[in-house]
C-alpha cells in the first residue's frame, strides 16, 4: 500500500535544479565586531632610542600601505627597512622597521602593524598623525589591544589579568607568577574545575530532560554526585593555599616591631635603602605606622615601622602604640627587633612576652602568624654573644650600624617569605586576584547546595550558580556547552 | 467580487473592504481589483495556523494561504504534542491564547506528565493525540475565527515596495504573487513554509523533490529569497515508518497508561475531552543486534546518512544511533496515532533505508515479528534560513514588514512551530498598526529563550527546546505561565481575550491571598519543628517564622 504513495511524490515538480553552494557558514555567534581600526604608541612616552607604534584592525594593512607607499605590504612576520612618509604630505617621517602580522596570528587576532621608529616625541608624533589621517583609524583607548585579543578568544581573562601583572611586575618572583598565569596555566587549572563541572551539570541536565523518555545509563547522578565531591576537595584545597598569590601580586605585610629604642627604624632604612623613618638615639621617636614597598629578596613587600611598645607616656605616643599593635594583628610576617645590649630590661622582657612567644606559639585566633627574632646592636655585645640567661626563642644577630648579619636576615627573610607568598615557579598556579578567591568560595557555597537539594531542579541550579562563579575566571560558559556534552556522552531523542 | 483567476477557493470571505494598491514593483497582474490584507501568513502548519489565528484575535484582517485547506493541522511527523520543555512552550502559546493546548485537549488519545518526581519546575506535559481529531478540530477553529480568511494557492513571489525610512531594511513586502498569477496586498506578510523550501524526500538511494510526503515543494519562492540576499542553510530530519496495529503483538510488550486524572495543557481548560479509563495505552520495546547489523551492512544502500547535511542530534535515526552508539539497545515507543486509526508509530525508529530493508529490520525487533509496514519512513532535507536574519519580533532585517516563523528559521518540532507563529502573527498585526513590537525575553518565557537563541546564535542543526537552554528554569515554569505572559500579552499585544485574561486575573488573585494567608501565620521554630519534623528548619532565626 505504501507504494502507492510514491506516485504522490513522483508527481511533485521534478525540475531541473542547478547545484548551489550552500551559503551558511557553522554556527555560534559572529565575530566580535571589530570595525574600526585603532592605533597607539604601545612603548613608553617620552625620549627614547626606539617606540613601537601598533595599529589593530582590519584597515591595518590599508594604514601600512599608505605609511609605506609606493612599496607593497612586506611579507607576514618578517622585520622589514621602510621609508615612512605622511600620506597626505608625502613628506619623509622616518626609516623604521614595520612589520605585518595578518590575522588571526597576531596578538589580537586581527590584521596588525606595527612600526618600529625612532624614539624622538617629533617622531613619534609625525607618524601617530599620519596614522590618524588614514581613513577607518583611530588612536585606541586604554586597553583596546588587550581588550581585542580578548575578544577575539586569544587571551582568557585570567591571562588578561597575567599580562597586566607582568607589564606591572616589579620584582622577580612577581614577574615569574604574572607570565606562568599570561601562559595559562592559572586559566588551565580554572578551566579544568570549569570541565568537570560541566560535565557533572550536563549528566544531571540530561537526566532531567531525557531521564523519563529515553534510556539513560544506569547511574549517572551518581556519577554526577562523586564529581561534585572530588571537585569541592580539590577547591578546598585550593582554597586553603589562602591569599599566597595575592601577597605575590600586592606584596606581604611585613610589621618591624619591638620595645622603644631597639632599633627599628634602623632595620627598616636598611632594608629598603633608604631613610625611610628619622633614626635618633630618643626612645618614641617614631610615633605613627610608616610605610614602604620594598623588593625583599624578589619578593615583594610592603614594610611597615611602627611606634616602640610601651606604657605610660603621652597621648601622641599611646595612639601611636595603640596603631602598631593594630599593624601587628594584621601583618603577614612580623620582624621583632629588641635590642641585644639590653635584653634584660622590662620592656625587652614585656615585648618577648606578649607578642614574641605567643606568636611561636601560634595566635589565638588560629591565624598563623610569622615572626623573625632580630637582635640589633650586636657590634655593642661581648665576644660571647648575647646573656645567655635571657632564654630566647631562636633568634638572628644584625647591626643596623655595620651591617654585619644583614645576609643572614635576607636569607631568613627569603625563606620566610617564599612561605608566605609561594615559590611562583613551581607548584600549583596561585590565586592572585580577591576576585579569584571570592568566585572559588562562592563555587564551592553552590556546591554545598547541591548536595543539600532534594527537588533535581534546584540542585541542578546549585550546580549552575558554582559554573557561573568558575567561568566568571575563565570565561565561556554558555548553555551550548552542556548540550554538546549531553549529545556526546547519550544516545537520546525520540 | 474578487477577480481571482484559475485555482484560488475561497473557504471563508469575511472581507468587507479592499484598498486599491498605490504602489507595485514587480508581479503585478493586470486585475484591477486586487484583494488587501492587514496581514497575509503563507502556510498552514502549526507555525501558520497560529500566526494567522493571532493576527485575527488582534483584530488584523488575516488571510491564511496554504496548498490545500484539508492538510491545515496536519501533524506530519510524529502523533504526540509536548514533553519536557516542549510542555513548557505550550503552556506559554496558551498563555497568549494560541490554539494548539487548547486542540490538544480536545483530541488527545494518552495524556501523561513527564517528569514528576523532578520538581515542578521541569514538569513535561505531554500527549499522544488523533491526529484526525487534532486536524478536524484546528480546521474547525480556523475556519471559524472572525477576520480569518483561508484561501487554497500556492505563493510564487513577493511583492516588494520602497522600504520605510524610519525603518531599517532594503525593501518593504506590500504582497504575494500566487502561481497562477493573481496578486494580493497585504501590509505584512508572515512566512511559515517548515520544510517546502526545496524540501527533498529521501528514501533508501532515491531522492523526490516535496515538503511533506505527497506536497509540493516551494522553489520560486525560495529563488526569491535567496535573490534578495537571505543566506540559506540546509538541514535534515527523518520520520519513522508507520506499523499496522493488528500485526504487533502487544501482550510481551511493556505497557504504559496515561495519568488519571488527565493533567490539560490549556489554563481555561479544568479537564479533557476523554476520561482516563478510555484512553489508549503505548508500549516500549527495544532494538538488538539484528537491526545494528542490518544499518551497518546497508549503508551504502542510504545517501541520507551520508551526506554532510545537519540533522538533529536530539531526534536521530536509528542509523546515527546505530553508528554513534553502537552495541547497544535503543527504546523504540509504539505509539497510537488515534483512537480509529490502525496504525502505530514506532517512535525512536526514524530510518532512510530502501522500503525492503525497512520492513526486514522492523521484523527483527520484539513483539514486531511478524509486523506489516503500511507507509516506509523517510528523510526530509529542506532549505531554511538563516535566523540570525531576523529580529526578535520575527521581522526580517532585509525586508521590511515579512516574518518569518517556524521550520523556516531551523527549529524542529510542532511546538517550536507554534511558539513562533503567535509572536510572529502578534508582531505582524502590531507592525501594520504602527505599535511597539512585542517582545518576549530570556527572563520571560521559553519562547524568550527561543527566539533569543535563533536571532543571536543562529543555528547549524534543527533546533529543539530543552529546559537546560533556560537559565531561569527555576521561575519559568509551566503552572506560571499567565501570571508571565496573559496580562502582557492582553495589554500590549491584545491577543488575549477578556474571558482568558479575567481567569488569569481570578487565578493571580487567589495565588496573591493565599499566599498573603499562609504569610500571616507565624509561630517559633520549635512549633514549626513539631508541626512538621521532616522539613528543615534554621535554628539560627531567633525571629518567629512564617509559613514561607
Amino acid at each position: 500500500m505504501w507504494r502507492g504513495l510514491w506516485t504522490l511524490v513522483a508527481r511533485a515538480a521534478r525540475g531541473p535544479r542547478s547545484p548551489r553552494p550552500c551559503t551558511r557558514q557553522g554556527s555560534g555567534a559572529p565575530a566580535p565586531g571589530s570595525g574600526a581600526t585603532v592605533f597607539a604608541l604601545s612603548s613608553g612616552q617620552g625620549r627614547c632610542g626606539i617606540a613601537v607604534i601598533r595599529t589593530s584592525g582590519p584597515a591595518s594593512g590599508q594604514a601600512l600601505r599608505s605609511l609605506t607607499a609606493p612599496r607593497d605590504l612586506p611579507p607576514a612576520r618578517k622585520a622589514c627597512l621602510r621609508l615612512l612618509s605622511d600620506p597626505r604630505s608625502g613628506e619623509p617621517l622616518d626609516r623604521a622597521l614595520v612589520l605585518w602580522f595578518p590575522g588571526p596570528q597576531s596578538f589580537t587576532g586581527e590584521d596588525c602593524a606595527e612600526f618600529h621608529v625612532h624614539g624622538g616625541p617629533a617622531v613619534v608624533s609625525g607618524v601617530l598623525q599620519a596614522l590618524g589621517s588614514v581613513p577607518g583609524l583611530r588612536p585606541a583607548e586604554a586597553g583596546e589591544f588587550t581588550r581585542r585579543a580578548f575578544a577575539h578568544g586569544k587571551l582568557s581573562l585570567t591571562e588578561v589579568e597575567g599580562l597586566a601583572d607582568l607589564i606591572h611586575a616589579e620584582t622577580e618572583a612577581q614577574r615569574r607568577q604574572a607570565l606562568r598565569q599570561l601562559d595559562g596555566e592559572l586559566s588551565h587549572l580554572c578551566r579544568g574545575w570549569a570541565e568537570t563541572l560541566t560535565k557533572a551539570l550536563a549528566h544531571v541536565e540530561a537526566y532531567i530532560d531525557f531521564g523519563e523518555d529515553d534510556n539513560l545509563e544506569e547511574g549517572i547522578l551518581d556519577r554526577a554526585d562523586s564529581e561534585v565531591r572530588e571537585l569541592e576537595v580539590a577547591l578546598g584545597a585550593h582554597l586553603r593555599d589562602a591569599r599566597r598569590g595575592q601577597r605575590l601580586r600586592s606584596g606581604a605585610h611585613v610589621v618591624v616591631a619591638g620595645p622603644p629604642n631597639a632599633g627599628k627604624s634602623s632595620l627598616v632604612n636598611l632594608l629598603s635603602r633608604k631613610p625611610v623613618s628619622i633614626v635618633s638615639p630618643e626612645p618614641g621617636t617614631t610615633r605613627d605606622v610608616l610605610e614602604t614597598p620594598v623588593d625583599l629578596a624578589g619578593f615583594p613587600a610592603l614594610l611597615s615601622d611602627t611606634a616602640g611598645l610601651r606604657e605610660g607616656v603621652g597621648p601622641v605616643e599611646q595612639e601611636g602604640v595603640r596603631r602598631a599593635q593594630k599593624r601587628l594583628e594584621q601583618a603577614d610576617l612580623i620582624l621583632a627587633v629588641l635590642d641585644a645590649s639590653d635584653l634584660a630590661s622590662p620592656s625587652s622582657c614585656n615585648f618577648l612576652d606578649t607578642a614574641v612567644i605567643p606568636a611561636g606559639a601560634g595566635s589565638p585566633n588560629g591565624r598563623s602568624q610569622r615572626l623573625l627574632l632580630v637582635l640589633n646592636k650586636s657590634d655593642l655585645l661581648p665576644a660571647g654573644g648575647p646573656d645567655p640567661s635571657a632564654d630566647l626563642p631562636p633568634y638572628l644577630l644584625l647591626s643596623c650600624l655595620t651591617g654585619e648579619g644583614l645576609d643572614g636576615l635576607l636569607e631568613a627573610l627569603r625563606k620566610e617569605l617564599a612561605a608566605l607568598c609561594g615559590d611562583p615557579s613551581t607548584g600549583p598556579p596561585l590565586l592572585t586576584r580577591a576576585r579569584h578567591q571570592h568566585h572559588l568560595q562562592g563555587c564551592l557555597d553552590a556546591l554545598g547546595h547541591y548536595k543539600q537539594a532534594k527537588d533535581l531542579a534546584l540542585a541542578a541550579e546549585a550546580l549552575r550558580v558554582a559554573r557561573g562563579h568558575l567561568t566568571r575566571i575563565t570565561g565561556g560558559g554558555g548553555t551550548e556547552e552542556i548540550l554538546d556534552i549531553i549529545f556526546q556522552d547519550f544516545c537520546v531523542g525520540k | 467580487m474578487f477577480s481571482f483567476r484559475g485555482c484560488g477557493r475561497w473557504v471563508a470571505a469575511s472581507l468587507t473592504k479592499q484598498h486599491h494598491p498605490s504602489s507595485r514593483f514587480s508581479g503585478d497582474s493586470a486585475a484591477p481589483w486586487t484583494p488587501h490584507f492587514d496581514v497575509v501568513v503563507i502556510g498552514g502548519g502549526h507555525a501558520g495556523t497560529e500566526a494567522a489565528a493571532a493576527a485575527a484575535r488582534c483584530g488584523s484582517r488575516t488571510l491564511l494561504l496554504t496548498h490545500r485547506v484539508d492538510t491545515i493541522g496536519q501533524m506530519s511527523c510524529n502523533p504526540s504534542f509536548g514533553g519536557i520543555g516542549k510542555g513548557h512552550l505550550m503552556r506559554e502559546v496558551d498563555a497568549l491564547d494560541g490554539l494548539c493546548s487548547r486542540i490538544c485537549d480536545q483530541s488527545g488519545v494518552h495524556y501523561k506528565v513527564l517528569n514528576r518526581r523532578k520538581g515542578p519546575a521541569v514538569w513535561g506535559l505531554r500527549a499522544q493525540i488523533d491526529r484526525k481529531l487534532y486536524k478536524q478540530n484546528m480546521q474547525k477553529e480556523i475556519l471559524n475565527t472572525p477576520l480569518l480568511t483561508v484561501q487554497e494557492g500556492a505563493v510564487e513571489d513577493l511583492i516588494l515596495a520602497e522600504p520605510e525610512p524610519e525603518h531599517t531594511g532594503k525593501y518593504r513586502v506590500s504582497g504575494v504573487v500566487l502561481v497562477n498569477g493573481s496578486t494580493v496586498y497585504a501590509e505584512s506578510v508572515v512566512l511559515t513554509t517548515g520544510t517546502f523550501l526545496r524540501g527533498m524526500i529521501v528514501i533508501g538511494l532515491e531522492m523526490h523533490p516535496a515538503g511533506r510526503l505527497g506536497d509540493q515543494p516551494s522553489i520560486g519562492l525560495a529563488q526569491t529569497l535567496e535573490k534578495l540576499g537571505f543566506v540559506v542553510g540546509r538541514l535534515k530530519t527523518g520520520t519513522p515508518p508507520r506499523i499496522a496495529k493488528e500485526s504487533i503483538n502487544f501482550s510481551i510488550l511493556n505497557k504504559q497508561t496515561p495519568d488519571n486524572p488527565s493533567i490539560p495543557f490549556s489554563f481555561i481548560n479544568e479537564t479533557v475531552w476523554i476520561k482516563p479509563e478510555d484512553q489508549l495505552p503505548c508500549y516500549l520495546t527495544h532494538t538488538n543486534p539484528q537491526v545494528d547489523e542490518i544499518v551497518l551492512e546497508n549503508l551504502h544502500l542510504n545517501c541520507h546518512i551520508k551526506e554532510t547535511t545537519k540533522g538533529p542530534r536530539y531526534c536521530p535515526s536509528i542509523e546515527s544511533k546505530v553508528l554513534r552508539f553502537p552495541n547497544r539497545l535503543h527504546q523504540v515507543w509504539l505509539e497510537p496515532e488515534g483512537m480509529d486509526s490502525d496504525l502505530i508509530y514506532p517512535q525512536g525508529l526514524s530510518v532512510t533505508l530502501p522500503a525492503e530493508l525497512q520492513e526486514k529490520m522492523i521484523t527483527c525487533i520484539r513483539g514486531l515479528e511478524k509486523a506489516k509496514m503500511i507507509q516506509p519512513g523517510y528523510g526530509v532535507q529542506y532549505d531554511y534560513l538563516d535566523p540570525r536574519q531576523i529580529t526578535p519580533s520575527l521581522e526580517t532585517h532585509l525586508v521590511q514588514r515579512l516574518f518569518f516563523a517556524g521550520q523556516i528559521n531551523g527549529t524542529t518540532g510542532y511546538e517550536e512551530a507554534a511558539a513562533q507563529g503567535v509572536i510572529a502573527g502578534i508582531n505582524a498585526s502590531l507592525r501594520v498598526r504602527h505599535k511597539p513590537p512585542f517582545v518576549i525575553s530570556r527572563t520571560e518565557g521559553y519562547i524568550g529563550v527561543l527566539i533569543d537563541d535563533l536571532t543571536t546564535l543562529g543555528t547549524n542543526e534543527p533546533y529543539r527546546m530543552f529546559t537546560s537552554r533556560a537559565e531561569f528554569r527555576l521561575s519559568l515554569r509551566p503552572d506560571n505561565a499567565d501570571s508571565r505572559l496573559t496580562f502582557r500579552g492582553y495589554k500590549e499585544a491584545g491577543c488575549v481575550s477578556q474571558q482568558r485574561y479575567e481567569r488569569a486575573t481570578w487565578m493571580k488573585s487567589s495565588l496573591e491571598e493565599g499566599i498573603s494567608v499562609l504569610k500571616s501565620i507565624e509561630f517559633p521554630s520549635s512549633k514549626w519543628k513539631n508541626l512538621i519534623p521532616e522539613a528543615s528548619i534554621s535554628i539560627g532565626k531567633s525571629l518567629p517564622l512564617s509559613h514561607i
